[in-house]
């Protein structure tokens, strides 16, 4: 009984690094990761090389050349200095909007899933969030706040939790269940430690998939609420860019107006979800091939 | 005898399942003495666990529901006080052993981490003295190399060594009870032996009342001191080990010891009493062991027979309990 017994090899904790190698491993990692660092980067350093886009040049509606490569609006203004101005909008919006998402959402479905008799409640409530028509919702609410990006992170993240909730929920509902949870109950543990200690590390893994998937709905929904007037008229946004096409008519003809911003948000939006994926797989032990 | 340290009185448990509602528990009265061990017998679906369960505040209500009854603990009414009350009892005054010690431990914290933050909790210790103190546990339920498993993980440790890591957690806080929930049922016969005796070892040290609920004769034989033995919800006979293994004063209770295999016994097959447990749905009217007893008379089929002494400190819920006792019947 007394003889010192080996311990296993598997007992190395795994390391941070290696979990990220293994995220990098597949080409879906590593390319939506590269566009998600190049997309941060540039909303975070670009506008330190190129002049915020104002006034009026001489240059009006020229097609993407190599003086201006995605082109000029009808004011002469350099379409690729607005998409650069308006990464940093459009992810500042989308990351604090996912932010308050999260937050919001992960508090109520740890509510839901742990105490019984606020589920019902934390339901009902979810249900009804998500069966509202959220874009005119958020419209009357920025139309009467009075649009800025303030106003458009607030709504935006306020109306963007139910999903969050549903998923933290259904989820911890699974993690309440297990027997380690009667095990503290049974040790005297407090609901807060239980859920703070024992719930919420078990259902982290999602919600970083959750930030990912959240702020990528959440910089479409910027985009949509700018496109419709309702962004900041003060800061660029990707939405904004194509505001201007459409006010200015020109939105069929000066094609690079409207295609480079939507990449921007098509490319965003994409490599944010595959990310969302790829962690998920690379966390998965039950997938050999991860 | 001292006074009972744990006493549950009349205790009724009711769940409810769709239209149905089932009685999973009726009339129990237990009392648990400082340093014996009390044994609750009965097959699956007696109600030994549900009454475990509501002992140590873990029943789900809703679906279930304690329709009467009390728990005294240290003349504490746990199923009426206050929350704070409630978890302060439990770990220092009941705690209990899982019968599945993998999932009954935090798959992402390293052991060490679990019964120290217990420590660190409700005892207020550093980190490094409940690390230390954590490693004096895991030695005192006889881990190997504890200093160094200490930050090892659930998932490291094999079966028999993870259910001593859970008696190390519920020993932590010095209980005055333990309720050990079928702890070697997951566990091969060997260490089934070993965590047997670490559990009698640590009673015998710190004085606990040992609440050992089971289905395993032989381990009730072995370690046991008295005996209640619960069917369908309800406790059909109560004794001391020796007495009740020697003359049983339930039909039931002479089955279970019948059907238990014994190398001095020499028969080709094992005994097996005719039947199956009765749903607690539907239930039969009089006594619900009537369908399956090789004794049952008209009456047992009328009335059910109340939990009545045959002899000092033997008591049996039988009509013809006076002729099982003294084997006329």
């Amino acid at each position: 009984m007394s003889a010192p017994t080996e311990t296993p090899a598997a007992a190395v904790k795994p390391s941070p690094m290696s979990s990220l190698k293994r995220f990098v491993a597949k080409p879906s990692g590593a390319l939506s990761l590269a566009a998600l660092v190049v997309f941060a980067l540039t909303g975070l350093i670009g506008p330190l090389f190129v002049d915020k886009p104002g006034g009026l040049g001489t240059d009006i509606l020229q097609p993407p050349s190599a003086e201006h490569w995605f082109g000029t609006d009808d004011l002469g203004q350099d379409v690729l200095a607005q998409v650069i101005w308006g990464t940093r909008i459009s992810l500042t919006v989308g990351v604090a909007a996912s932010a308050i998402a999260i937050v919001i959402g992960t508090a109520l479905g740890l509510l839901g899933a742990y105490v019984k008799r606020a589920d019902t409640w934390v339901t009902m409530v979810t249900d009804l969030m998500l069966s509202l028509p959220l874009l005119p919702l958020m419209i009357i609410v920025t139309a009467m706040v009075g649009p800025s990006v303030t106003t458009l992170t607030f709504v935006i993240g306020l109306f963007s939790w139910p999903e969050v909730t549903r998923l933290i929920r259904s989820n911890g509902m699974v993690v309440v269940a297990m027997p380690y949870i009667d095990g503290a109950r049974a040790l005297g543990a407090t609901g807060w430690r239980i859920v703070t200690r024992d719930v919420l590390p078990a259902v982290v893994p999602l919600i970083v998939v959750s930030v990912l998937l959240t702020a990528a709905k959440a910089v479409i929904s910027e985009a949509g609420l700018s496109f419709l007037g309702l962004g900041d008229p003060d800061s660029w946004s990707w939405g904004r860019i194509m505001l201007n096409a459409q006010r200015s008519g020109v939105i069929s003809t000066a094609w690079w107006q409207t295609l480079f911003p939507s990449l921007a948000i098509l490319l965003l939006v994409l490599s944010a979800t595959v990310a969302g994926v790829r962690f998920n797989d690379s966390r998965d032990p039950r997938l050999k091939d991860r | 005898m001292t006074a009972p340290i744990l006493r549950v009185a009349d205790l009724t448990v009711e769940f409810t399942t769709g239209e149905d509602t089932v009685r999973a528990v009726s009339d129990v009265n237990l009392e648990v003495y400082p340093g014996r061990t009390l044994a609750v017998l009965g097959e699956s679906g007696s109600g030994k666990s549900v009454t475990a369960q509501t002992v140590m505040g873990l029943l789900d209500t809703p679906p279930g529901r304690i329709v009467a009854g009390s728990v005294v603990f240290d003349g504490t009414d746990l199923l009426k006080a206050k929350e704070k009350v409630r978890r302060q009892v439990n770990g220092e005054g009941v705690a209990m052993v899982f019968q599945d010690a993998l999932s009954a431990l935090n798959p992402v914290y390293t052991v060490g981490h679990q019964i120290g933050e217990l420590l660190r909790v409700r005892r207020g210790m550093s980190r490094a003295a409940a690390r230390k103190r954590a490693i004096e546990l895991m030695e005192r339920v006889r881990i190997p190399a504890a200093a160094r498993r200490v930050d090892d993980y659930p998932h490291q440790f094999s079966g028999g060594m993870r259910q001593r890591i859970m008696i190390a957690l519920a020993v932590a806080l010095n209980p005055r009870v333990l309720i050990a929930d079928e702890p070697t049922t997951a566990l091969d016969v060997t260490v089934q032996a070993q965590i047997m005796e670490l559990l009698t070892d640590l009673q015998r040290e710190n004085g606990m009342g040992l609440v050992l609920i089971t289905h395993d004769l032989g381990v009730v034989a072995e370690v046991a001191d008295d005996v209640a033995v619960m069917y369908a919800g309800r406790i059909v006979e109560r004794g001391t080990v020796q007495e009740l293994f020697a003359s049983a004063a339930h039909p039931y209770t002479k089955g279970l010891l019948r059907s238990m295999p014994r190398p001095d016994r020499e028969a080709d097959e094992l005994w097996a009493i005719p039947g199956a447990p009765p749903s607690l749905v539907r239930l039969p009217p009089g006594c619900a062991f009537q369908p399956r007893c090789d004794v049952a008379v008209e009456l047992c089929s009328v009335q059910r027979p109340e939990l009545t002494a045959v002899a000092a400190g033997r008591s049996s819920a039988c009509h013809r309990r006076e002729e099982v006792f003294h084997g006329r019947a």
